[in-house]
C-alpha cells in the first residue's frame, strides 16, 4: 500500500499572516532590503537593485525571502504586474512588512508572512508557506 | 465587504486598509473628507499599475469621497505635442481609469488651493508634501499614503485611524531652534532638505518659526523628501521647551544648499511650481516678468494648477507675453524633461532639486525665484 502523505516538516517558523494563501516553492533569501520599483525587473522578475545579493536571480516562482520591502509605494504596483505576468514569486515571507509589500502582496494575491528570522532559512529550502496561519514550514 | 458581496475593487481596498489598521495598531475605521492619489504621472506609474487601475475600474471601484490627483506626466497644450504616440495614449489611458472611479482630475500637488482643508479634518491624502502641508499648516490630519492606499481611502471613503489621525500622535518629540536667518524660500528649502535628514519621521516643534505660507510649503516639500516627517509645529509651547533641542547653525543651511547646487553649466531650464505655484506666486512672477522677456536660449515653466491659473488669468497673460510657458497639470519631476534636450535646471524647489539629479537625470541649481527670473531674462 502506498501512503501519500505530506513531506515531513524539519521546523515550523511562526510569524503573522498578512496575505491568504498556502503554497510549496524553493526559498530564495536575501539578507537585504528590497525595493520592487528600481529593484526588480519590471518584464523578467530579475533583481537588478545594484550591490545587492540577489543581483541578476529570478524570483519568479521561488518563496522570496527578505528582510523588508523599501522605497516608492509604486513598488506596490511592480509586484502585481510580475504576478499578473507570471513572473512573480510563489510567495513572501518578511522578517519586518512594510506597506509597500504588504499592499503588493495583497493586490497581487500571493500568500505573505511577517514576523520569521529569516537567518532559520536557506536558499535552496523546499519551504511550505501559509499566509492564513502566518507559517513557515522548512520541509525535509 | 471583506468577503466581496462589494465587488472585487471593494474587496481589495477593504483588505488594504484593514491590513495596515492591523500592521500599525489601528483599533477602528475612520470617515475622511478626502482622499488624494499619487501614481498619476505615466513615468512613474508603468504598464503594471495601469493593468491594476483597469482591474479596479471595471470591477466596480468608485470613490465613495472627495477625491483628486496628483500631475500627469504631461500639460495638454505644450508638453503633450513634445512626446510619443506610445506615452501619450498611456498617461490618456491612466487618466480615463482614474475617472471611470470617479476621482477628479485635478492633477495638482496642491489641492489645498482648490478646497482648503479644515482643522480638524481626517484626510487619506499621498501627495507627501501636500500631507505634511495640511498637517502642519492648515492643521488638517492625514497620515502619509502611499498610491494604492490613497486610491483604497477613496473607493472606501475611511481609513484606518493610526498614527497622525490620534492626537497623541501628533504631538512634538523633538525642538528646533534655527539661529540662521532666513531670507528667501530657496534657504525655508534647504533648512528643510537638512531637517529632513536629521529627523527621519519625528515630530519637530520649532522655537519661532517665521516665515510666508509660501516659504512653508517649501520648507514642507523639502522635509518630506530627505525624510519622513508629516508633521511640524510652528511654535513650540512653553511645556516643549524640555525636549531635545536641535540647533540649526548658518553653516548647516549653507552646506545644504550647496549640496543642492550641482550645476556645471548655464541652465536651459528655468522651472518655477514645485510645488505647484500659489496665486501669490503666479503674481510675483508676473511681476518681475513685466518690464522684460525671456531669452531665447532658455525656456521658463512656470507649473501650477489648473485652479490657480484660471483664478491668476492675467498674470498668466504677462507671463506668457514675457515668453514664459504656464504649464497646467504637470511639473519637471513626473515628465520626461531629458528627452526634450534638457541637461540644466535652475529653480527655486530644494524638492525638485533634491529629487531631479535621480529622476531627471539633470544637473540642478537651487536659487531664490527673483534670481531665477534673472537668470531666465539677461541678456
Amino acid at each position: 500500500m502506498v501512503v501519500n502523505s505530506l513531506p515531513a516538516v524539519k521546523k515550523t517558523l511562526t510569524g503573522r499572516g498578512i496575505s491568504p494563501g498556502r503554497c510549496k516553492g524553493l526559498a530564495l533569501v536575501s539578507t537585504k532590503p528590497l525595493s520592487f520599483l528600481g529593484g526588480v525587473d519590471y518584464n523578467s522578475g530579475v533583481v537588478i537593485e545594484k550591490d545587492h545579493d540577489l543581483n541578476g536571480q529570478p524570483i519568479k516562482d521561488k518563496v522570496l525571502c527578505f528582510p523588508s520591502g523599501h522605497g516608492s509605494t509604486v513598488g506596490s504596483y511592480v509586484l502585481y504586474s510580475l504576478a499578473k505576468k507570471g513572473c512573480g514569486p510563489k510567495a513572501i515571507v518578511n522578517q519586518v512588512a512594510d506597506t509597500v509589500m504588504v499592499v503588493g502582496a495583497i493586490i497581487a494575491e500571493i500568500p505573505m508572512v511577517d514576523q520569521i528570522d529569516i537567518n532559520k532559512i536557506a536558499t535552496g529550502d523546499a519551504v511550505e508557506v501559509d499566509g492564513d496561519k502566518g507559517t513557515v514550514k522548512i520541509l525535509r | 465587504m471583506l468577503d466581496g458581496e462589494y465587488g472585487w475593487a471593494n474587496q481589495i481596498a477593504m483588505k488594504i486598509l484593514a491590513k495596515l489598521g492591523d500592521l500599525f495598531g489601528a483599533t477602528k475605521l475612520i470617515p475622511v473628507q478626502s482622499a488624494h492619489l499619487s501614481g498619476v504621472s505615466y513615468k512613474h506609474m508603468g504598464d503594471g499599475a495601469i493593468k491594476f487601475l483597469d482591474e479596479m475600474a471595471s470591477k466596480g471601484g468608485k470613490a465613495q469621497t472627495r477625491a483628486t490627483l496628483n500631475p500627469s506626466s504631461f500639460d495638454p497644450e505644450y508638453l503633450v505635442k513634445r512626446y510619443s504616440k506610445e506615452r501619450f495614449e498611456k498617461q490618456t489611458r491612466i487618466l480615463e481609469l482614474y475617472g471611470k472611479m470617479m476621482i477628479q482630475p485635478t492633477l495638482t500637488c496642491t489641492p489645498y488651493y482648490i478646497q482648503e482643508p479644515k482643522a480638524g479634518q481626517h484626510l487619506a491624502w499621498a501627495e507627501s508634501s501636500a500631507v505634511i502641508y495640511a498637517n502642519s499648516v492648515l492643521n488638517a490630519w492625514t497620515n502619509r499614503e502611499g498610491s494604492p492606499s490613497a486610491l483604497a481611502a477613496a473607493l472606501i471613503g475611511k481609513t484606518p485611524n493610526y498614527g497622525m489621525h490620534q492626537a497623541e500622535n501628533r504631538k512634538p518629540n523633538v525642538l528646533v531652534k534655527v539661529e540662521a536667518e532666513l531670507k528667501t524660500e530657496a534657504d525655508y528649502g534647504a533648512l528643510g532638505i537638512h531637517l529632513g535628514k536629521l529627523l527621519k519621521d519625528k515630530t519637530p516643534a520649532f522655537h519661532g518659526l517665521r516665515g510666508s505660507d509660501d516659504e512653508l510649503k517649501q520648507l514642507s516639500a523639502a522635509m518630506a523628501s530627505s525624510g519622513m516627517t508629516a508633521l511640524f509645529h510652528r511654535t513650540a509651547t512653553g511645556e516643549q521647551r524640555d525636549l531635545e533641542t536641535i540647533s540649526v547653525e548658518p553653516s548647516d543651511i549653507k552646506k545644504a544648499a550647496s549640496n543642492l547646487c550641482k550645476a556645471h553649466q548655464m541652465p536651459d531650464l528655468v522651472f518655477l511650481g514645485c510645488p505647484h505655484c500659489s496665486t501669490s506666486e503666479v503674481k510675483q512672477i508676473a511681476s518681475l516678468l513685466k518690464q522684460t522677456k525671456v531669452r531665447k536660449d532658455v525656456e521658463l515653466w512656470v507649473c501650477t494648477s489648473r485652479h490657480v491659473s484660471e483664478k491668476a488669468k492675467t498674470h498668466i497673460e504677462v507671463i506668457e507675453r514675457a515668453g514664459g510657458h504656464v504649464l497646467c497639470d504637470t511639473c519637471v519631476l513626473v515628465s520626461w524633461i531629458k528627452d526634450l534636450g534638457f541637461n540644466t535646471i535652475i529653480t527655486n524647489s530644494a524638492k525638485t532639486a533634491f529629487y531631479a539629479p535621480t529622476l531627471n537625470e539633470v544637473d540642478v541649481d537651487l536659487k531664490p525665484l527673483s534670481r531665477c527670473i534673472q537668470v531666465a531674462c539677461h541678456q
